[in-house]
C-alpha cells in the first residue's frame, strides 16, 4: 500500500493539532476521516453540476444524474455484485436494516424466528425487535464465547426450519471478530430456507468483499466509515430478492404510475429510495470507492492486518488493561478494553489531552456489554491512514493516564 | 457565598490550569476528596440522565437551605459533579431556581462543558435546577 505518512497528506485533518499535540485518531470505527478527492467531488458538484436527479431535462441535470447513476457501477464492482441494480442508496447502514427488517418481516408468520448474535450493533438489533413486536416473530441470539467469537455449534443448533433470516456482524465493532460466513452461509443452506444478511459497516471499509464469493443474500454499509460522508449507504442484494420486495417510504422518484387510490413501483433499485436522494453523498461515496480501489482493498486488507498484529501486541503489554479482541488468527483492528479501577470515560478523556481520539462507553453494544459486565470500554480502531506510530502514541498514553487516574 | 461568588472562586481557581490535562488533574483531586457519599443512595432515583459515566445527585433540605451530596463511578465526571453540587449547596431553591450563571459558558473545561445538550453536566445542572424549581413553586 502507499506510504501511510503519503496517505496522511491527502487527509486535510491531519494538518490539525490536538490540544498542542498531532491528531492520533483511533476512532474510525465510529466514523472516517475524509481525503480530499472526496471533499472535492461534492463541492465540485455544488459548484459546477448541482440540479435534482433523474427529472430534469437541463445539463446540469443530466450531468449530476449520470455521476449519481455512475456510483451504483462503482460499488457493484467494488462488492462484486451481479448489477448495479442491486445497488440501493440509503442514508447508513442503519437505514439499511431497517428497510429490510420492515420490507421483509410482514411476509413472515407468527413464531417465524430471526437469528442475530449476541455481539451485534443496535442497528442489527433494535429493527428486527420492533419488527418483532409488530409481527409476532422471535429473535434468537447465537452465543459468543469467551475468546469473543461466535460459538458456532450454538449457531447450528439454532437453525431450524423456522429460522426465516439470519443476519450477522462481518467485522465485529468490538472484538474484531471476523466470522466464518461462507461457513456460515453453507451451514443456513443446508439447514433452513432462511435469508442471510451480512452487517458490512466494519467490513466493507476494511476487507476485500465479494457478495457472490459470500454466499450471502444482503449486504448493509456504510458510507462514511470507508472515507465517504454522513447520510449515504448501500444495501446489496440479489436482484430477484429486490424484485420481490415491497418498498418501505413511499413518495416521489420510487413510482411508476399514481392515480388517486394506488400507486405502482418503479423497478429496482428506484423503488427503495422515495424523494430526492442524497445525491452530493453519494456522489461523495463513489469518490471514496475510487479512493479505496485505488490502494486496492487488498492492500487495504493486509494493512489492516499488520497494524493488528503491531497494536495487539504493545496493548498486552501495559499491566492491567483488559482486551476485549478476538483469539482468532484473522480480525479486525479493533481493541476494546477496560482497567480495572478507572473508568473508560477518564482514560478517553485524558488520551485527548494527548491528542488520541478513542471512543468510550458501549459502541452501541450494549447488550453484550451487559453480558460481560462491563459499563463501558475505551476502543481504539485502525485504518488505512494509522501506522504504528499511532499505536505507540496511544500505548503511552494509556500508562501515562493511568498514572493519574489509579 | 452566594452562587455568583462561588463560581467565581472556582473560575479563579481553574484558570490556574492552563491545560486541560491539568484542569482534569484539578477535577481528579476534588474527586477523591469528596469520599462522604452513602453507596445505599447509588440508585437509580438519583441518577442523572444522560452521562457517559454513572453520576448520581442527592438533594437535601436542611433549614431552609438546599445540600446536594454527589458520586459518580468516573473521576472526572464525579470532579465536575462535586464542583457543581459545592456551587448549589447551602443556598436557598429559591436563589438556585433564580441563578442564571451558565457554567457552561464560566468554566472554560473544553469537551466535557461543551454547550451540547445532549451533555452530562447539562443534566447535572437542569437536575440541581427542576429540584429547586419545584421546592420555591
Amino acid at each position: 500500500m502507499k506510504q501511510v505518512s503519503k496517505i496522511k497528506k491527502d487527509f486535510p485533518i491531519f494538518q490539525r493539532l490536538i490540544n498542542g499535540k498531532e491528531l492520533t485518531y483511533l476512532d474510525s470505527g465510529a466514523t472516517s476521516q475524509k481525503p480530499n478527492i472526496v471533499i472535492d467531488s461534492m463541492s465540485e458538484v455544488y459548484k459546477q453540476n448541482n440540479a435534482n436527479v433523474h427529472r430534469g431535462t437541463y445539463v446540469l441535470s443530466s450531468e449530476t444524474t449520470t455521476k449519481y447513476e455512475d456510483v451504483r457501477n462503482k460499488f457493484k464492482k467494488f462488492i462484486n455484485a451481479n448489477s448495479p441494480d442491486e445497488i440501493v442508496f440509503t442514508k447508513g447502514c442503519t437505514e439499511g436494516f431497517n428497510l429490510l427488517a420492515n420490507s421483509l418481516c410482514k411476509n413472515l408468520s407468527e413464531g417465524d424466528e430471526i437469528l442475530l448474535s449476541e455481539i451485534e450493533h443496535h442497528a442489527n438489533i433494535i429493527p428486527w425487535q420492533m419488527a418483532s413486536d409488530r409481527y409476532g416473530l422471535i429473535i434468537k441470539y447465537v452465543n459468543v464465547d469467551d475468546n469473543f467469537n461466535l460459538d458456532m455449534n450454538h449457531l447450528e443448533s439454532q437453525l431450524t426450519k423456522k429460522t426465516k433470516i439470519v443476519s450477522l456482524v462481518g467485522e465485529s465493532n468490538i472484538s474484531g471478530m471476523l466470522p466464518d460466513i461462507k461457513t456460515i452461509s453453507n451451514l443456513i443452506k443446508n439447514k433452513t430456507e432462511a435469508l442471510f444478511i451480512l452487517d458490512g459497516a466494519q467490513l466493507v471499509p476494511h476487507r476485500e468483499v465479494d457478495v457472490q464469493e459470500l454466499g450471502i443474500d444482503f449486504l448493509c454499509v456504510s458510507g462514511h466509515k470507508m472515507l465517504g460522508p454522513t447520510g449515504i449507504g448501500v444495501v446489496w442484494g440479489k436482484k430477484e430478492l429486490l424484485e420481490n420486495m415491497d418498498p418501505v417510504y413511499g413518495g416521489g422518484d420510487m413510482i411508476e404510475e399514481v392515480y388517486y387510490d394506488k400507486a405502482t413501483w418503479a423497478p429496482i433499485p428506484h423503488k427503495f429510495e422515495a424523494g430526492t436522494p442524497p445525491y452530493v453523498e453519494a456522489i461523495g461515496l463513489g469518490a471514496a470507492v475510487d479512493y479505496l480501489s485505488d490502494l486496492t482493498m487488498a492492500e487495504v486488507q493486509k494493512h489492516s492486518d499488520h497494524l493488528r498484529l503491531y497494536a495487539k501486541n504493545s496493548l498486552e503489554k501495559i499491566n492491567g488493561l483488559n482486551i476485549i479482541h478476538t483469539d482468532a488468527e484473522n480480525a479486525g483492528c479493533t481493541f476494546a478494553m477496560s482497567v480495572d479501577g478507572a473508568h473508560a470515560t477518564d482514560i478517553s478523556l485524558m488520551l485527548d489531552t494527548y491528542g488520541v481520539a478513542v471512543r468510550a462507553g458501549h459502541h452501541c453494544v450494549q447488550p453484550f456489554h451487559r453480558k460481560l459486565k462491563i459499563d463501558a470500554t475505551f476502543r481504539a480502531t485502525g485504518y488505512i491512514y494509522n501506522d504504528e506510530k499511532d499505536f505507540d502514541t496511544l500505548a503511552n498514553a494509556i500508562e501515562e493516564s493511568l498514572k493519574i487516574l489509579r | 457565598m452566594s452562587i455568583e461568588a462561588k463560581v467565581e472562586k472556582y473560575k479563579k481557581t481553574l484558570s490556574l490550569f492552563p491545560n486541560p490535562q491539568e484542569k482534569y488533574q484539578y477535577l481528579i483531586e476534588q474527586a477523591k476528596l469528596n469520599e462522604d457519599f452513602p453507596p445505599e443512595l447509588r440508585i437509580d432515583d438519583f441518577k442523572v440522565n444522560g452521562c457517559q459515566s454513572q453520576v448520581w445527585l442527592v438533594p437535601e433540605e436542611k433549614e431552609e437551605k438546599l445540600h446536594f451530596k454527589s458520586d459518580s463511578d468516573a473521576l472526572i465526571a464525579k470532579g465536575l459533579v462535586t464542583l457543581i453540587a459545592s456551587i448549589y449547596s447551602d443556598e436557598s431553591a429559591q436563589d438556585i431556581a433564580d441563578s442564571e450563571i451558565d457554567l457552561m459558558e464560566e468554566f472554560e473545561l473544553g469537551v466535557i462543558l461543551s454547550p451540547a445538550r445532549r451533555n452530562g453536566a447539562f443534566s447535572m445542572l437542569r437536575m440541581i435546577k427542576e429540584f429547586s424549581k419545584k421546592l420555591a413553586n
